[in-house]
């Protein structure tokens, strides 16, 4: 009860922040979301924090008073013997330094101890080492508002052409070097613009001017301010919200001669390299950097700079230079303290506390529930099933903690509306069908048999707290009434066959064909929701294929239903990705072969029509709005627009993810939100964990 | 007497291998070009034949962490790891670089490598490098497994052969058709679970992080032969009782015909008979066996090494073919068909030192 409770709080502050006025614009916003949130939720008072003042540090609730440094132990004797500079040589002064008081969801840190390791699994993707560690340009709390990180202050004039970022002076990369202004203008026009880091496509630093796509002109004003600059305005939800901008520097020193000639584009800040392909892959082997072509070079150098050991990162932790640990794909890949990191805590300890995260690697699940038992790891992710016998075996010596879903329900259905077979395609168009096959299934039975009751019956909607939370929405079509759904789909026009099972109205079979992908775990759902399905007439099979199998018919236009977990329908908010709300990605399973249309500017893919192109029209008028109000109203449309046509249906409400924590570790907080917006992991506030000795 | 039968086998051994076992061993590794040819084709084919490729598992691996790409990366993508040419065009330049790359080639002059065993896609690095990473450990391992098998196999094949229906005999065969009819991962799970259940440790991965991290030592070495037991016992325990159970049979054979009858009459002491004449006669079908063996070693055990998170080749392996790394599989497998090709030589070789009656040139004798 408690937890639910927790868990109501945490999504009503994101709900609120996110409808709300942006955060981050002047004082007096910040002060009233705050306000609001309170009222909302008064447990989390505690969430007055980060009052995202732009121009000041950002963690000034009571203005903390750092007067000197302290640093670990380790880092202590390098200074002794030498090898390293004294820690107030290594951090930026007073004025420009961050200072860490409270978590991600307003809890107060507590001051810890230096020293020891976190053990984490690792997964083994190309971001499991940057969800804990990624510095980025703001960081986001659970509600919603946000605060300048890396940089030290960012501001807009009045008709957002001009956005001025401010650096922190005296902050440094992970090898000393100084943080500047050229390495935003290097990672600018010598990485991004040229598109060596592949990213490119990012919206964020890109506007339509006449038919044209430019780019944003970037003008170093000093050593620690640049200015971006646009013809028209560009307001923060295209920019400095967008959660593909996360970063925008990268250390000139040592990437200046890894940029090669064929990816010179003519700027006003640094000359062509003139180095031939070859020869930045010699240079990147001297680094240690092995990599086959100057385009997974840039990729991985520029964009997943933190999976490459010895490039220079602005991180807490720095991919380990040791053989053996300094890949992710090795068996222990380590991250070490770095000692030029930028944050202190209130009392002035440099952080972070741990000398090193150790990623881990495993082959099976549940291994990592062993070696946590085992005391080799510090947290793991569990499944719904597996927290009680963990609890009950470990009792206080762990901690149950959680990251509330902003997810559209679970365990969806949903249908190829650009279903090639048109006898499919008119029937998955009729709203009816869609309400046949949503109340067909009976929620309760299901709820108990899928998630021994954990997850209550739901539908596909924003679950309680989130924004556009309607409880008529949450429970549309969610009755369990077989006769009404057969009356349904004979109305849809579908005829019941000599077998017992509907055919189409020319006589053909009728099947309803669950596209799954292997480890999804809607494999196992199958045969419950089956059972519903053949009752109402409806026949139906599943085809359980490798992801990257899935992907190919998806993308292929070749499928007929999917059993979800699948690419996303809705989520937080517009803000943190549109696609989940409008067709605009190459084919996802809502939309299908629509969002192909929009991506590809209808060279490819089928044209919206109805509501589907309303959609886009509205995400259209979205982005050209420069008033949050109107912005948030034209949100509510969209969502209104998917509560009438409900394209996917789920059974069940969304899950969390829990994580067990052993309580030997400090400051890891109880509630968090898991959302791509925050970077999932990310939230947790790593550097501030020490291990209690 | 019996020093001239001596003389008259070692003159027949020494003599064979010097005519007959070198034009055979020439033979043979003749043999392996055309064999190995077309095991390259067949590998490359097959790992080719599930749906999509590397960049299709890539990219379904990106959605999975939320990163979204768009329309024209998948097709760069495979522009620049030639996925989009003709599989047979693939092929002829996958084996062209792995049998020789140019001195004047852009690899040989980042790698000083004459042989280009291309590019694992998920590792992001020469697949060479990767199948190296654990080459060492792999062959460790599965070699002292290996050993432990036959040290425990062969003395009880030979005790119960010669203790026919005795409760010993009985005792090692109940615990044989255990270790082999007990699924290997299931026994590792229970090892694991008692494990953890007595020492509060479940011994999972062969390292501990600390090992890992600073490698094995005088000091930690004891660490490390604790975390080999449950290994050992697992996949040693599932192949003695094949081994028992094919040389005690053998044996029993063996000590039922005629030349033991005879042997005994002459008064040869029991021993002699059983290990000189018997066993070596009943290790027959074991030896030609070994030919699998080398492969093994390289690649063995994958099912238990993924279950016990040991960090061998076989679940390289198994995760290369899973995201459709195609030319990290299809190093593996080739080193495996080598292997194999060369391990059924030696077992070969061996059969003949083993046993006289056995020749290669044909007819003659």
């Amino acid at each position: 009860m408690r937890k639910s409770f927790k868990k109501f709080a945490a999504v009503a502050l994101s709900a609120m922040m996110c409808v709300g006025s942006l955060a981050g614009c002047s004082k007096s916003a910040a002060t009233d979301q705050t306000t609001g949130s309170t009222t909302a939720a008064p447990t989390t008072e505690t969430t007055q924090a980060q009052t995202t003042e732009t121009t000041q540090a950002p963690t000034e609730t009571e203005p903390v008073d750092v007067a000197t440094y302290s640093e670990a132990p380790m880092l202590a004797e390098q200074v002794k013997a030498g090898t390293l500079k004294a820690v107030d040589e290594r951090i930026p002064d007073k004025d420009n330094i961050y200072v860490d008081t409270q978590d991600a969801a307003g809890t107060p840190l507590t001051i810890g101890n230096y020293g020891g390791t976190i053990n984490i699994l690792n997964g083994g993707g190309s971001w499991d080492l940057a969800r804990p560690s990624l510095e980025s340009i703001i960081r986001y709390n659970t509600d919603g508002t946000y605060y300048p990180n890396v940089i030290k202050s960012y501001e807009h004039n009045d008709d957002y052409t001009v956005w001025t970022f401010r650096l922190r002076e005296g902050m440094k990369w992970s090898d000393g070097e100084d943080f500047t202004a050229d390495d935003i203008t290097f990672w600018y026009y010598m990485c991004h613009v040229n598109n060596f880091d592949s990213k490119a496509s990012w919206a964020a630093l890109k506007e339509t001017v006449g038919e044209e796509e430019v780019f944003a002109k970037l003008t170093k004003v000093d050593d620690y301010t640049v200015t971006w600059t646009f013809q028209n305005p560009k307001f923060p939800a295209d920019f400095i919200e967008n959660g593909d901008f996360k970063w925008c520097w990268a250390p000139e020193h040592y990437l200046n001669d890894l940029i090669p000639s064929s990816y010179y584009v003519e700027n006003e800040y640094y000359a062509d390299t003139g180095l031939s392909d070859e020869q930045v892959l010699a240079n990147a082997m001297a680094k240690g950097i092995d990599q086959a072509t100057v385009k997974d070079l840039g990729k991985q150098a520029t964009y997943y700079f933190w999976n490459i050991s010895g490039i220079p990162t602005l991180n807490a932790f720095v991919l380990s230079t040791n053989p053996g640990n300094s890949d992710r794909s090795d068996d222990l890949c380590i991250m070490e303290r770095n000692p030029y990191f930028w944050k202190v805590d209130a009392a002035g300890n440099q952080l972070p506390y741990v000398d090193a995260l150790h990623f881990i690697k495993t082959s099976e699940d549940g291994q990592d529930q062993l070696m946590f038992r085992s005391g080799e790891l510090d947290f793991i992710e569990v499944a719904m099933h597996d927290i009680n016998s963990i609890l009950t075996d470990l009792g206080d010596k762990v901690k149950l903690c959680e990251f509330a879903s902003t997810n559209w329900g679970s365990y969806q259905i949903t249908f190829n509306y650009t279903n090639t077979d048109k006898n499919y395609a008119d029937l998955f168009a009729n709203k009816d069908f869609r309400k046949a096959i949503s109340i067909c299934v009976d929620r309760e039975k299901v709820s108990g048999l899928l998630s021994d009751g954990f997850l209550e019956p739901g539908q596909c909607a924003p679950s309680e707290g989130n924004i556009g939370y309607d409880p008529e929405w949450e429970t549309k079509w969610t009755e369990y009434d077989v006769e009404e759904a057969k009356k349904l789909l004979e109305g849809c026009g579908l005829k019941m066959g000599s077998d017992g099972f509907y055919d189409f109205a020319d006589g053909s079979d009728f099947i309803l064909t669950l596209y799954t992908y292997t480890d999804s775990g809607a494999s196992d759902a199958f045969p419950v929701l089956e059972q519903y399905f053949n009752a109402a007439g409806i026949k139906c099979a599943t085809k359980d294929l490798e992801v990257s199998a899935f992907d190919t018919e998806i993308d292929n236009n070749n499928w007929c239903a999917v059993l979800g977990p699948h690419t996303e329908i809705g989520g937080l908010s517009l803000k943190s990705r549109v696609a989940p709300f409008v067709p605009i990605q190459q084919a996802a399973e809502w939309y299908g072969d629509y969002g192909t249309y929009y991506a590809t500017g209808g060279a490819q893919g089928v044209a919206p029509t109805g509501d589907m192109a309303k959609l886009v029209e509205l995400y259209e008028q979205w982005k050209a709005t420069p008033v949050t109000e109107e912005r948030d109203a034209i949100t509510l449309d969209i969502y209104k627009i998917h509560k009438e046509n409900m394209w996917t249906i789920a059974y069940l409400k969304a899950e969390s993810s829990y994580s067990i924590v052993s309580t030997n570790i400090g400051n890891y907080p109880e509630l968090l939100v898991h959302d791509d917006l925050y970077q999932y992991g990310n939230m947790i506030h790593y550097w501030s964990l020490y291990k209690a000795q | 007497m019996e020093e001239k039968t001596k003389n008259r086998f070692w003159n027949g051994i020494v003599e064979f291998f010097k005519k007959d076992l070198v034009s055979y061993i020439i033979k043979r590794v003749l043999m392996f070009i055309p064999t190995l040819f077309l095991i390259s084709i067949l590998v490359f084919f097959v790992i080719q034949l599930p749906p999509g490729d590397y960049v299709t598992a890539h990219i379904a691996a990106l959605a999975s962490e939320g990163e979204y790409v768009d329309a024209n990366y998948a097709a760069d993508l495979r522009a620049d790891y030639g996925l989009d040419l003709p599989v047979y065009q693939q092929y002829i330049k996958w084996i062209k670089d792995i049998v020789w790359t140019p001195t004047d080639s852009a690899y040989y002059r980042l790698y000083h490598s004459h042989h280009n065993w291309k590019y694992s896609f998920a590792y992001g690095r020469d697949v060479w490098s990767v199948v190296e990473e654990r080459l060492g450990l792999t062959i460790g391992v599965t070699a002292v497994i290996m050993i432990f098998q036959y040290l425990v196999s062969l003395p009880i094949a030979v005790y119960a052969s010669t203790h026919q229906y005795s409760p010993g005999d009985y005792i090692t065969s109940i615990i044989g058709f255990l270790g082999t009819a007990i699924p290997n991962f299931i026994f590792a799970i229970i090892l694991m679970y008692l494990s953890y259940k007595w020492t509060g440790n479940a011994n999972v991965g062969l390292f501990t992080p600390e090992m890992l991290q600073n490698g094995i030592h005088l000091y930690n070495f004891g660490d490390f032969l604790k975390r080999m037991i449950i290994p050992i016992i697992v996949i040693g325990t599932s192949g003695t009782c094949g081994i028992i159970r094919s040389v005690r049979a053998q044996m029993l054979d063996e000590v039922a015909k005629q030349y033991t009858l005879t042997a005994r009459a002459k008064g040869v002491p029991e021993h002699t008979i059983i290990m000189k004449y018997c066993f070596r006669a009943a290790i027959n079908p074991t030896v030609s066996g070994l030919g699998g063996v080398l492969a093994s070693l390289f690649s063995g055990s994958t099912v238990t090494a993924m279950v016990l998170n040991m960090q061998i080749q076989g679940p390289v392996l198994f995760k290369a073919l899973q995201a459709q790394d195609m030319y990290l599989a299809g190093a593996i497998v080739m080193v495996q068909a080598v292997l194999v090709v060369v391990g059924v030589l030696i077992s070969d070789i061996a059969l003949a030192f083993l046993d006289p009656r056995i020749r290669y040139s044909g007819g003659g004798r």
